[in-house]
């Protein structure tokens, strides 16, 4: 097959509406005779709901309704478990504080905001459990009273055996880390407008990332069958696994079926900062051992993440950080324990990585205390260890082809200036600190991490090819409907780039239907790096088959204009994928794999602890880059997610309660906090055949060493190891105090 | 939000409409405060008297032994005044460092006085410059010196129902005399300070004939650190006494324990960091 | 009140309550919905517009300010149907992703070059320090501000 559009710096096919202002957002959108949603938000993070009283928010003039649990035909949903009440009932618990009251609807948006501040809850407050440590502890305060202890899951991997491989072991390290809670900060908030459509549907206009899993929810929560809802996804501000729960679109579609009108419903960002899902935080304990020559021959680690008040996606979260909790290295001897556990603070799910963001500050952090245990460089350290083909992984399964992982870090190491000699890696010279009192430090990571959704999960997508012949009989217009979510990573231009080579068409004659349940195919979500490996597979096929009933036609000479053809692609086609047995964790986890390796060289200031990031490398290996532009992009993005999580993002809460409100509170990076220069290397050392062109998926990866090459860096610099994140100016010079280096 | 939006075309038609509105009307230049302390419920104004098209009130001038700065000029037009970056560079440097360019250019220093935050960029600048400011009000303009504007975190001693400020003034700083200002903040823009620090320094013969600190946000007002000035001045300012000087500005400061900003041992720390590196600065710019 | 305004080149009066904020005018009474509302705190520059050439977030600007103004939006950047040339150079430079945030770069970058047509990186840097994007990393928007200038240049 000859390409000509993957592997080329196509075009977005979305971008020129985008930098026009023209391209519309659920916000956006409007129609005739549409009334305003707020919603009522729970004031406390632990209480029992004695009363709630709408009677004087009712009594506003232009108020229409107040939407109470009694509207709610079927009160509970939850992407994963249906543990969460869609509205809290008189004499039920509320959970967290982004837990819902009611609904007030109202003529314009700011008579329903006036309205919604005078709905009187009467609350009895109970103790918060704002620790999963504590949390998990016999006789902590329950925050499901109808189970028997706070702990969601519990997790184990058993591979050979540990305590005997410690105490062969020359040099054992040992740390305890820590993250915390983080916000996706996608920047369009959150917006939907539920309607009944032409066809008495109950119909929503979202920004989602997985209509179709929204679709399935809100027909059990409306007790409607499926075919009578409908979800539309026009443009979506980013999401980041953000927008993988439901938190507003459920809320609309409950509004149009109680009052059959149009409502929309835009959360401020004070209300999508405090009142939706975030990044688990992971307290993880390590002990690694090694031999005297870099052997690693023993490892183990606690993992305890922080659930928050519902299940979300926190169990299959933990089931990818208990994979990935040691990191892409040959261990013979391993150990895993790993603990989500329900607290009252906000809810914890999806978030670029899905578990494996978090592993990789601890794995990597002891990489680097092993090496200096060692007297190691930590290059040399890692690429004696890290898994290749044929390796087996603590989970027992036989890494295959698109094992990337020692390519990937020789290259960033090289880029970064490493050299090798007679076998050795020997780091490079750092030049002079712009300060007296500034160190200079360098930092490397690896991580890696599954392609697709895992542990026996059956991941597929639906695509639909439809072509339209000219007289000629040649191809005029490809149309593919797949209900794969641009949430902005690009999956539209990827997929297009797929069937246009698959076709042997010019791209630009490849258009993606709007994302519509009535029209788009089940896709899944926009998230585990999937769209490319199995929404680009099931279009690569339904294209080949299009493409076969096309020749067909010519062969046959049928005089046809229109021909289409649909595919279902199952990961499990390719790679099936098995849950963790219960015993010993061991299973095939994983569809597919890609890998990133950095490198950070930082400048760090010893007396006020801050830190600046002078230069940067990321290289990634996920197969056959589609659109090299595009993959620069997502390495930028993923690498400013990563500084964000290493320096300055801390969503912070204080007993259940929000202290990081909003944007001037919260502090993604600005463009003067990213690295000053940034190099981007794409690896395509390890293709996967079962992928679309070998590709894998780049979507989360490069988030990942992102923080730990940073905090490796500042221990370079400094001689300090930070084992909390963010790694802020105060807490480098917490440890730099504590290690009277000041 | 708000009831009325009115544009005066003079500082007396101005004070004539707060008069007017008993108490309900706020004068506004660039509202990039006031809007969200509307909005927050914690500003219950309902009448606006936008002085911003008032004409006369957007100079930055040096005249009769100060530089006078109207009550309309913004920070991004102080940050790019090559007046005030050759005679008052503190200033300049403060106000650059203010929000991100769309806030600089439209929210006011004046402003930034007003409002009596104790962490304000330009008002920690301009108590280093021990700035005047000018009230206006029924009985006419005077000059008031900035410390008297305070009453406490976020209160100034104007009554906004019935005055309002004209401009700010201070003495250009003249051969000899340098400045200079240290910020710490959680990310390089858009950030509000952890800490900030604006010194100004003048030497005669060797010697430090007169040192002024201002730090924020380590009290209620922005603060000045007396005894630090008091122990520099009169004295070559060598590493020692810089130090010297810095370490007694931190053990005055007073910082809270703030959840965002930091620690309270951490910023009494950095206070030490902060003022020793604008000394420093500023002794090495003041030097012949 | 009434609002007069020069929006985008062409006179506009539009009847306004006094609260509201200049994107509301834009968004809800005249329907221009390129300029966005992330942040509401002018933390962001989502909302970014020009007010007499000069970069604002109108998220927090009175809407009364720009009585007599001259207002340009990201709906007036193009000419018809030809991008302008920084529009197309951040279409050349994929510098957009999600695109929520891309109208207040481009009009931060338009105020920026409008004044200073051959701006260094820094300068490009700085220009941009008010606007936060979540999905890019920043580096092909300043490539693509750098690169529109260089072509604008050229141009003159």
């Amino acid at each position: 097959m000859q390409l000509k559009a993957v592997g080329q710096g196509v075009q977005r096919v979305d971008i020129r509406q985008k930098v026009r202002g023209t391209r519309k957002y659920p916000q956006d959108f409007n129609m005739e005779g549409q009334l305003y949603a707020k919603v009522v938000w729970s004031a406390h993070p632990h209480a029992v709901v004695k009363r709630i009283d709408t009677s004087a928010a009712e009594a506003v003039p232009g108020v229409v309704r107040v939407i109470t649990y009694r509207d709610v035909p079927v009160n509970e949903y939850g992407i994963n478990v249906h543990d969460q009440p869609v509205l809290i009932a008189e004499g039920d618990k509320v959970r967290w504080v982004g837990d819902r009251i009611a609904i007030v609807v109202a003529e314009t948006e700011r008579i329903a905001a006036h309205a919604r501040d005078l709905v009187q809850v009467e609350y009895e407050l109970l103790p918060v459990v704002d620790d999963p440590r504590q949390a998990m502890k016999p006789g902590a305060p329950l925050v499901h009273e109808d189970r028997e202890s706070n702990i969601l899951k519990h997790i184990v991997i058993r591979r050979g055996d540990v305590e005997q491989a410690f105490a062969q072991a020359d040099v054992i390290v040992e740390g305890y880390y820590t993250t915390h809670h983080v916000e996706h900060a996608y920047l369009q908030p959150d917006a939907a407008l539920g309607f009944v459509d032409d066809e008495g549907r109950i119909a929503v206009i979202s920004s989602c990332q997985w209509p179709a899993d929204d679709l399935h929810q809100i027909a059990h929560m409306l007790d409607l069958p499926e075919d009578q809802l409908r979800e539309i996804v026009p443009t979506v501000g980013g999401a980041f696994g953000g927008r993988e729960d439901m938190y507003i679109q459920h809320l609309a579609a409950l509004c149009a079926f109680v009052l059959r009108r149009p409502v929309k419903i835009v959360f401020d960002r004070e209300e999508v900062t405090q009142r939706t899902g975030k990044r688990h935080p992971f307290y993880m304990r390590h002990r690694t051992g090694a031999t005297r020559d870099g052997r690693i021959v023993a490892a183990q680690v606690e993992l305890i993440s922080d659930a928050g008040a519902y299940a979300s996606t926190s169990i299959p979260v933990l089931g990818n950080a208990a994979s990935f909790a040691l990191g892409p290295y040959k261990i013979p001897h391993a150990r895993v324990d790993a603990y989500t556990v329900y607290t009252n603070n906000a809810v914890t799910m999806a978030m670029r990585g899905f578990g494996a963001t978090q592993p990789p500050f601890g794995y990597e952090s002891q990489m680097d205390k092993l090496a200096e245990a060692l007297g190691m460089d930590p290059v040399e350290l890692r690429l004696q260890n890290l898994l290749d083909v044929g390796d087996i992984a603590v989970t027992g399964n036989v890494m295959t082809a698109e094992t990337g992982a020692k390519e990937t870090l020789r290259q960033a190491a090289l880029a970064a200036g490493w050299r090798e000699e007679d076998g050795h890696w020997i780091k490079p010279d750092l030049g002079t600190p712009s300060a007296p009192y500034k160190r200079r430090g360098i930092g490397v990571a690896i991580a890696y991490k599954n392609v697709g959704y895992s542990l026996g999960y059956d991941d597929k997508t639906t695509a639909k090819v439809e072509l339209s012949l000219a007289e000629s009989g040649e191809i005029a217009r490809v149309l593919v409907k797949v209900a794969a979510v641009e949430v902005g990573q690009g999956v539209l231009t990827a997929l297009a780039q797929i069937a246009a080579d698959t076709l042997g068409v010019d791209v630009d004659k490849v258009r993606l239907a709007l994302v519509d349940t009535t029209e788009t195919p089940d896709a899944g979500s926009s998230s585990a790096s999937r769209h490319v490996f199995i929404s680009g597979n099931a279009v690569a096929r339904a294209a080949a088959q299009a493409k076969e009933k096309w020749q067909a036609i010519l062969r046959d000479e049928t005089g046809e204009m229109h021909v289409e053809a649909e595919y279902t692609f199952h990961g499990r086609s390719v790679r099936p994928t098995t849950p963790f047995d219960p015993e010993t964790g061991q299973c095939e986890p994983h569809i597919s794999y890609s890998y990133a390796a950095q490198v950070a060289l930082v400048e760090v200031d010893v007396e006020t602890g801050q830190t600046e990031i002078l230069k940067f490398w990321a290289a990634a290996d996920a197969g056959k880059v589609i659109n090299p532009i595009m993959y620069f992009g997502q390495q930028a993005g993923g690498v400013h997610m990563g500084v964000g999580y290493a320096l300055t993002e801390n969503y912070i809460q204080q007993e259940g309660r929000p202290r990081a409100r909003r944007f001037s509170e919260y502090h993604i990076p600005t463009v003067m906090d990213m690295p000053h220069e940034f190099e981007s290397i794409a690896v395509e050392s390890a293709p996967d055949p079962n992928g679309p062109f070998g590709a894998t998926g780049l979507g989360e990866t490069p988030t990942l060493p992102t923080a730990p090459a940073i905090t490796n860096a500042i221990h370079d610099a400094t001689g300090v190891w930070i084992e909390s994140l963010p790694a802020n100016a105060e807490r480098v010079w917490r440890a730099l105090r504590a290690a009277h280096k000041l | 939000m708000w009831q009325n939006y009115l544009f005066p075309a003079t500082v007396q038609e101005a004070l004539e409409m707060l008069a007017a509105h008993g108490g309900q009307a706020r004068i506004i230049a660039g509202g990039t405060d006031l809007v969200l302390q509307s909005q927050r419920g914690q500003c219950a104004a309902t009448v606006m008297v936008d002085i911003t098209r008032i004409p006369g009130l957007d100079a930055i001038e040096e005249r009769d032994g100060y530089i006078t700065i109207g009550c309309q000029v913004t920070h991004a037009r102080i940050a790019a005044s090559p007046l005030i970056r050759q005679k008052a560079e503190v200033l300049a440097l403060a106000c650059g460092s203010v929000g991100g360019p769309q806030t600089r250019n439209v929210g006011t220093l004046v402003g930034n006085v007003v409002n009596a935050l104790p962490a304000a960029d330009g008002a920690v600048a301009l108590f280093a410059l021990e700035a005047e400011v000018e009230v206006a009000d029924a009985d006419g303009r005077r000059w008031l010196p900035i410390a008297e504007m305070y009453a406490g975190v976020g209160e100034c001693t104007i009554d906004p129902c019935v005055q309002m400020v004209a401009a700010v003034r201070f003495r250009p700083l003249s051969d000899g005399w340098a400045s200079a200002y240290q910020r710490l903040a959680n990310r390089k823009a858009l950030a509000l300070p952890i800490l900030n620090t604006a010194v100004v320094v003048g030497l005669e013969e060797g010697v430090c004939s007169e040192v002024r600190i201002a730090v924020g946000p380590v009290a209620p007002t922005p603060f000045r650190a007396r005894e630090a000035e008091a122990a520099l001045a009169g004295q070559p300012p060598t590493p020692e006494a810089v130090v010297r000087a810095a370490r007694l500005a931190a053990e005055a400061a007073n910082p809270r324990d703030s959840v965002l900003r930091g620690s309270r041992d951490y910023r009494k720390a950095m206070v030490e960091v902060l003022v020793r590196r604008a000394l420093t600065e500023a002794v090495t710019k003041a030097m012949p | 009140m009434l609002l007069e305004m020069i929006l985008n080149g062409k006179s506009v009066s539009v009847e306004i309550e006094p609260g509201d904020l200049l994107v509301q005018v834009l968004r809800e009474r005249l329907g221009l919905i390129g300029t966005k509302i992330a942040c509401g705190e002018g933390e962001c520059g989502a909302c970014t517009v020009l007010v007499d050439g000069v970069a604002v977030t109108s998220c927090i600007y009175p809407a009364m300010k720009a009585h007599g103004r001259r207002v340009e939006t990201i709906e007036g950047v193009a000419q018809d149907h030809e991008l302008h040339t920084i529009q197309q150079a951040f279409v050349d430079h994929a510098a957009s992703q999600c695109g929520y945030c891309t109208p207040g770069f481009i009009m931060s970058a338009k105020a920026l070059l409008d004044v200073n047509p051959q701006p260094t990186r820094d300068e490009i840097v700085a220009g941009i320090s008010g606007n936060l994007c979540r999905c890019t990393g920043y580096y092909q928007i300043v490539d693509a501000i750098e690169d529109a200038a260089r072509r604008m240049g050229e141009g003159r």
